[in-house]
């Protein structure tokens, strides 16, 4: 009998109508450490929010040491001996570390008050059993990110976890944090702590685990021994096999570049690793340029950088030749930015307000009189694009009525609008079904071959390799490949830089890091 | 799934009058538990505003400087920036006008009442505003900032009316009194009641002409509803974040000046208090929608009315007739606050 069982597991987002989770599986042994690793959208998350009681499954089991249990939330967990990291740190700021480790659980002297004295011994008790670095009477705003990360291990542990869910506890580390988190990792199983490993680093899962559960598109793929399979096997099953688009992608000159990024970083205080490092980058006009990347390696930041929404720290960003990196959004939208961002419900649209107003939210300065909104002009303008994009919407409508794909329809249908030779789409198919995914490819193609530049920013491999020109991958906040698409390029080519496997942007021996294992 | 729609029901039109239905049967339980004449008590209490030209008058007079208060309010909320310090705001809107008046004792009527009010937009538009720079610039909570600021504001001015600026051949703490030329016509003698409850009427018609269709209007409505969509859609966040908050100061300030010039013709210590929180409780029940803070205005100006008319015609005390107003506005308030929160809860997220 394995320690943990899941069995059946479903769960179904009915809002989004995403099927996350299909009759999954899983099974995990005491004492080891056990990786879950697919591609983003794949169901890891939503899997450890079941286990940790952040979400109900519709169907399945779960059972710990045989016997079955329902796990209504997270102190539910906790008291069955499950703790979970998660990968954004769920920490007060304000708060020492010993405060933030007590909290939910402090030891009160006479019954109402915090006894902060024995916080503090308890907590530096746990810190020193298992040598970790961190004082438990700093605060926490004073700490490195991986100190951070250190203070929720030592959360749970305070709380006497059995079982950790570590949540990709690697994406914000250094490589010496993360020889430091491994150390820490193998120090647990010496206590015979059981861990489940969440993450889509090939690497780490060489390097770690004992057991890995491959999950794609909801599914368990499969469950294998660590010893038994390779980088290349392990990438080959999460990527899955060639799908190809229906799109009828015409080879092209290109124009003159529209986009250029040279050099262009992002460096936060308090965090060693760049989110973005020396970003060299560009779109021709005619070109359709696809970035891809897993999440977290630096698409999000490549987004909010050309968006305008977040400052690059370093480097150069040109708009049809035009230094344009100190522009904010409003300033960009003047110079001719179109932009469809991967937050649609929030960033992309306004839900309660009308789809009128959503549609002229980037260009009601067209609309006014004497600083008036002119009613029939926006009336007539929002008619022409709920019928050139075949919107299934009124203009009165607010947009949170409207369906996923005819929000998506509605932000593209604006965007367009303004006729820029320069588009960004970012993550423009995620959450849709084939029929609008079909729609909004055309529309891409559409741009490309009227002679606009167009970037997708996409971790969904088959739209990049169906649509894209000229290929760029990331990899930790860096360019790690730059691609013709042709015949020769495979999925699997792609997959290998995009789980690091391999880089161009270092020499060949720096590329494949010598394979350390657990003895 | 029945609590949800009991939430709606709440937080819906049907909910706002069975909320007022339920406060009125409480108070007439009051007056019936604590007067020796109910009858007369609760007759007075509902109808007393209804039965002279005078206390009918007087109740719409009273409405003005809410209608001010309340549309500056809506406006701000309307925009998701918050302000709290309308007290201040409208003391020294009342304070500026009557200074500037005294100063010009013999400027024609419209010339120095237009400085009069001018000013005193501008002395709120300025304090407010300030709250919502800091909170550009610095991130400040402007909740806190405008309440603190106008906490500070009122001193300021207390000291200014019964100090330097105090009228000596008074022995009420006040100011002088201004010129008669900027007086507001009296439209219904004998009442109070003064021509600016037309400039009331036509500010909110003007305030909901602004938000629906000015470019300003827009902007400050998608701000209000969606900061990170304005941003991504290239409005001018930061701007938002201060003008919102100038027009509402400047509407409190307005306020003052009219109360000044309408009603009491002189700043008295504490002429305006009330007003500032009043008008949050006004636009909280027009759910910040400046033509629905005209009957909300009256609302509150007929229950204040209605208590002055139990205490004078009934065994109604001071304190019960303060009570029962209390028990209405809890009420009224936190019935409208419900639906305000659940709303800003996800502007928040």
């Amino acid at each position: 009998m394995a320690y943990l069982e899941m069995r059946g597991i479903t769960k179904l987002y009915p809002a989004s109508g995403v099927l996350a989770n299909s009759a999954v599986d899983l099974s995990v042994e005491e004492n080891e450490i056990h990786a879950v690793i697919g591609e983003n959208g794949a169901g890891k998350s939503t899997l450890m929010k079941l286990l940790y009681g952040l979400e109900h499954p519709d169907a399945g089991e779960v059972h710990l040491r045989g016997e079955k249990v329902v796990i209504k939330d997270p102190l539910a967990a906790n008291r069955l001996g499950i703790g979970m990291v998660h990968q954004h740190f769920k920490l007060v700021s304000d708060f020492t570390v010993a405060e933030n480790v007590v909290l939910g659980s402090e030891p009160r002297k006479r019954g109402l008050f915090v006894d902060r004295r024995k916080a503090a011994k308890d907590v530096g008790e746990v810190i020193e059993e298992h040598g970790f670095s961190i004082d438990a009477k700093r605060r926490v705003k004073n700490l490195t990110v991986g100190q951070m990360q250190q203070v929720e291990i030592v959360k749970m542990l305070y709380r006497n976890a059995e079982l950790l869910i570590l949540d990709e506890p690697t994406s914000v580390l250094t490589e010496q944090e993360i020889e430091r988190l491994f150390g820490t990792l193998r120090n647990l199983i010496g206590r015979g702590k059981t861990i489940i490993l969440i993450t889509h680093k090939l690497e780490e899962v060489m390097q770690m685990s004992d057991r890995v559960t491959v999950m794609r598109g909801g599914k368990v793929v499969a469950l294998r021994n660590t010893s038994d399979v390779d980088k290349r096997e392990l990438s080959r099953l999460m990527v899955g096999k060639d799908i190809l688009l229906q799109v009828n992608r015409t080879p092209k000159t290109f124009g003159d570049p529209v986009l250029e990024m040279k050099g262009v970083s992002i460096r936060c205080r308090g965090q060693e690793r760049p989110l973005l490092d020396e970003i060299d980058l560009q779109v021709r006009s005619g070109e359709l340029v696809g970035i891809a990347g897993v999440g977290g390696n630096g698409l999000a930041e490549i987004e909010d950088v050309i968006g305008g929404l977040r400052p690059a720290t370093a480097g150069h960003i040109y708009l049809h030749g035009d230094d344009v990196t100190s522009f904010d959004a409003q300033h960009l939208r003047e110079a001719g930015l179109a932009y469809v961002p991967a937050d649609r419900l929030n960033r992309g649209a306004s839900l309660p307000t009308t789809v009128r107003e959503n549609c002229i939210a980037t260009k009601h300065h067209d609309f006014l009189r004497a600083g008036v909104l002119q009613r029939r002009g926006i009336r007539e303008f929002t008619r022409r694009l709920i019928e050139h994009f075949s919107i299934d919407a009124g203009e009165s409508m607010p947009a949170g009525n409207l369906s996923g794909g005819n929000i998506q329809k509605m932000i593209l249908a604006r965007e367009l609008s303004a006729e820029s030779d320069f588009i960004l789409f970012s993550e423009p198919t995620w959450g849709l079904d084939i029929a609008s995914s079909q729609f909004v490819y055309e529309k891409m193609l559409e741009l490309r071959d009227r002679g606009a530049g167009v970037l997708l920013i996409s971790s969904n491999l088959d739209e990049i390799l169906g649509l894209a020109d000229t290929i760029l991958v990331m990899y930790r906040g860096r360019v790690v490949g730059r691609l013709e698409n042709n015949e020769a390029l495979t999925k699997e080519i792609i997959g290998e830089y995009m789980l690091g496997l391999r880089d161009d942007s270092r020499t060949p021996s720096e590329a494949i890091p010598s394979e350390v294992r657990r003895g | 799934m029945a609590r949800r729609q009991l939430t709606n029901l709440l937080s819906s039109t049907t909910g706002l009058v069975l909320t007022i239905g339920i406060a009125f049967a409480i108070v007439i339980l009051l007056i019936l538990l604590l007067s020796k004449e109910p009858g007369t008590a609760i007759y007075y209490f509902f109808v007393g505003p209804f039965t002279k030209a005078y206390y009918f008058g007087n109740m719409l007079n009273q409405s003005i400087g809410l209608m001010f208060t309340g549309l500056g309010i809506a406006v701000a909320f309307k925009s998701s920036t918050f302000n709290l310090g309308g007290e201040g705001q409208a003391y020294s809107g009342a304070l500026v006008a009557t200074a500037i008046c005294l100063a010009l004792p013999n400027l024609p009527g419209i010339v120095g009442g237009a400085a009069a009010i001018l000013g005193a937009i501008l002395i709120g538009a300025f304090l407010a505003g300030l709250s919502g720079f800091f909170n550009m610039r610095w991130g400040t909570d402007q909740l806190i900032s405008s309440f603190l600021i106008s906490a500070a504001v009122i001193l300021v001015v207390n000291f200014l009316v019964t100090g330097p600026l105090d009228d000596p051949k008074n022995s009420m703490l006040t100011t002088a009194s201004i010129a008669e030329q900027y007086r507001f016509l009296k439209i219904f003698l004998p009442s109070k009641l003064d021509v600016s409850i037309f400039f009331a009427v036509a500010a909110a018609i003007g305030t909901y002409f602004f938000m629906q269709r000015t470019h300003w209007g827009y902007e400050m409505r998608m701000c209000g509803i969606n900061r990170n969509f304005s941003r991504y859609a290239g409005i001018n966040v930061a701007k938002y974040l201060v003008v919102p908050m100038a027009i509402s100061g400047g509407f409190h300030g307005l306020a003052g000046a009219v109360s000044v010039m309408g009603t009491h013709y002189r700043c008295l210590k504490g002429v305006t208090t009330g007003l500032g929180w009043n008008g949050i409780a006004v636009a909280l029940i027009a759910k910040n929608n400046p033509i629905a803070v005209i009957p909300a205005a009256l609302f509150f100006a007929y229950l204040d009315a209605g208590a002055k008319a139990a205490m004078l015609h009934a065994d109604v005390t001071f304190e019960l007739a303060k009570i029962a107003q209390a028990v209405i506005f809890f009420l009224v308030t936190a019935q409208a606050l419900y639906g305000f929160f659940k709303s800003r809860k996800k502007v928040a997220a």
